[in-house]
């Protein structure tokens, strides 16, 4: 059972490491993402250029995002800072799994920072995306 | 469907621009509805400080990467990168026009590579993210 204690600076550890469940690519999503960031781009709903559709390049943003969510009650905060690379298309019927590792944490004028890298990769391992994100945090 | 390629790319190039409303519906769909959550909870979020619920930060990568997958196309949804910086927040019901300027190309393993200044500004003209988004032409 994970217990989820509430996510703190002091509590945080650099090296920590977190994984996501898995998230199946459905074209539900693909559409709702689409609603959400009105970008109604046609490769994502008929053919593209690799071979049928393919999703945003950021529709799995959230799901590393949210990795210590996985582990953590997180009092919320801002994200700061946003680094993609995207490897490979995503494509409907993927299922995908985000993986991250605290790489740094500090504080600024008084407010703590974490920062975490991360890869997510379809259900062969092959990596889709990977980056580094910076979170501010939010103190109770 | 871009029909970009390194003959009609110049330095100083302004992509396209996009507009995008941010109103509480789409947040809504991109960052889900709960309570105590400076997405969608009004009262929590005044209770941060803050005048209104927050788009999420995210959403304006999703604008870069509408604005590089018109620009570039397939080179952007592989091979492409970005790096963004959160300047300041995006409430809901605020309007952000995405700007691109392309900076720079270089060659890498026989394509070339266009690296992109960009920026999101919203109704009052404040900018509200920075950074920079690349692509591979051919």
């Amino acid at each position: 059972m994970i217990e989820f204690p509430r996510l703190t600076y002091e509590r945080l550890q650099v090296g920590e490491e977190f994984v996501s469940d898995t998230f199946l690519v459905t074209p539900e999503e693909i559409e709702t993402y689409a609603f959400a960031v009105d970008d109604h781009h046609p490769w994502f709903f008929e053919d593209s250029p690799f071979g049928g559709p393919v999703a945003h390049p950021t529709l799995l943003g959230n799901q590393a995002l949210r990795l210590r969510h996985s582990r953590y009650t997180v009092p919320g905060g801002l994200h700061a800072k946003m680094e993609f690379e995207f490897v490979e298309p995503i494509r409907p019927g993927v299922r995908a799994r985000s993986r991250g590792r605290v790489v740094d944490k500090y504080e600024r004028r008084g407010k703590p920072y974490m920062v975490t890298e991360f890869t997510t990769e379809d259900e062969t391992g092959a990596v889709l995306v990977r980056g580094r994100f910076t979170q501010m945090l939010f103190r109770d | 469907m871009a029909t970009t390629t390194t003959a009609t790319v110049s330095i100083g190039q302004e992509l396209p621009r996009l507009v995008k409303d941010l109103p509480q519906r789409r947040i809504d769909a991109y960052s889900g509805v709960r309570p105590n959550y400076i997405h969608s909870d009004e009262a929590f979020a005044r209770k941060r400080g803050f005048r209104a619920p927050l788009a999420q930060a995210m959403m304006s990568t999703a604008y870069v990467s509408e604005l590089m997958t018109r620009f570039v196309g397939t080179g952007f949804v592989k091979g492409g990168t970005m790096s963004m910086t959160f300047i300041k927040p995006v409430f809901a019901g605020d309007r952000l026009t995405v700007h691109g300027v392309v900076k720079e190309q270089h060659p890498e393993h026989g394509r070339t590579r266009v690296v992109v200044e960009v920026w999101c500004e919203n109704q009052d003209g404040d900018k509200t993210a920075i950074g920079t988004a690349t692509g591979l032409l051919d």
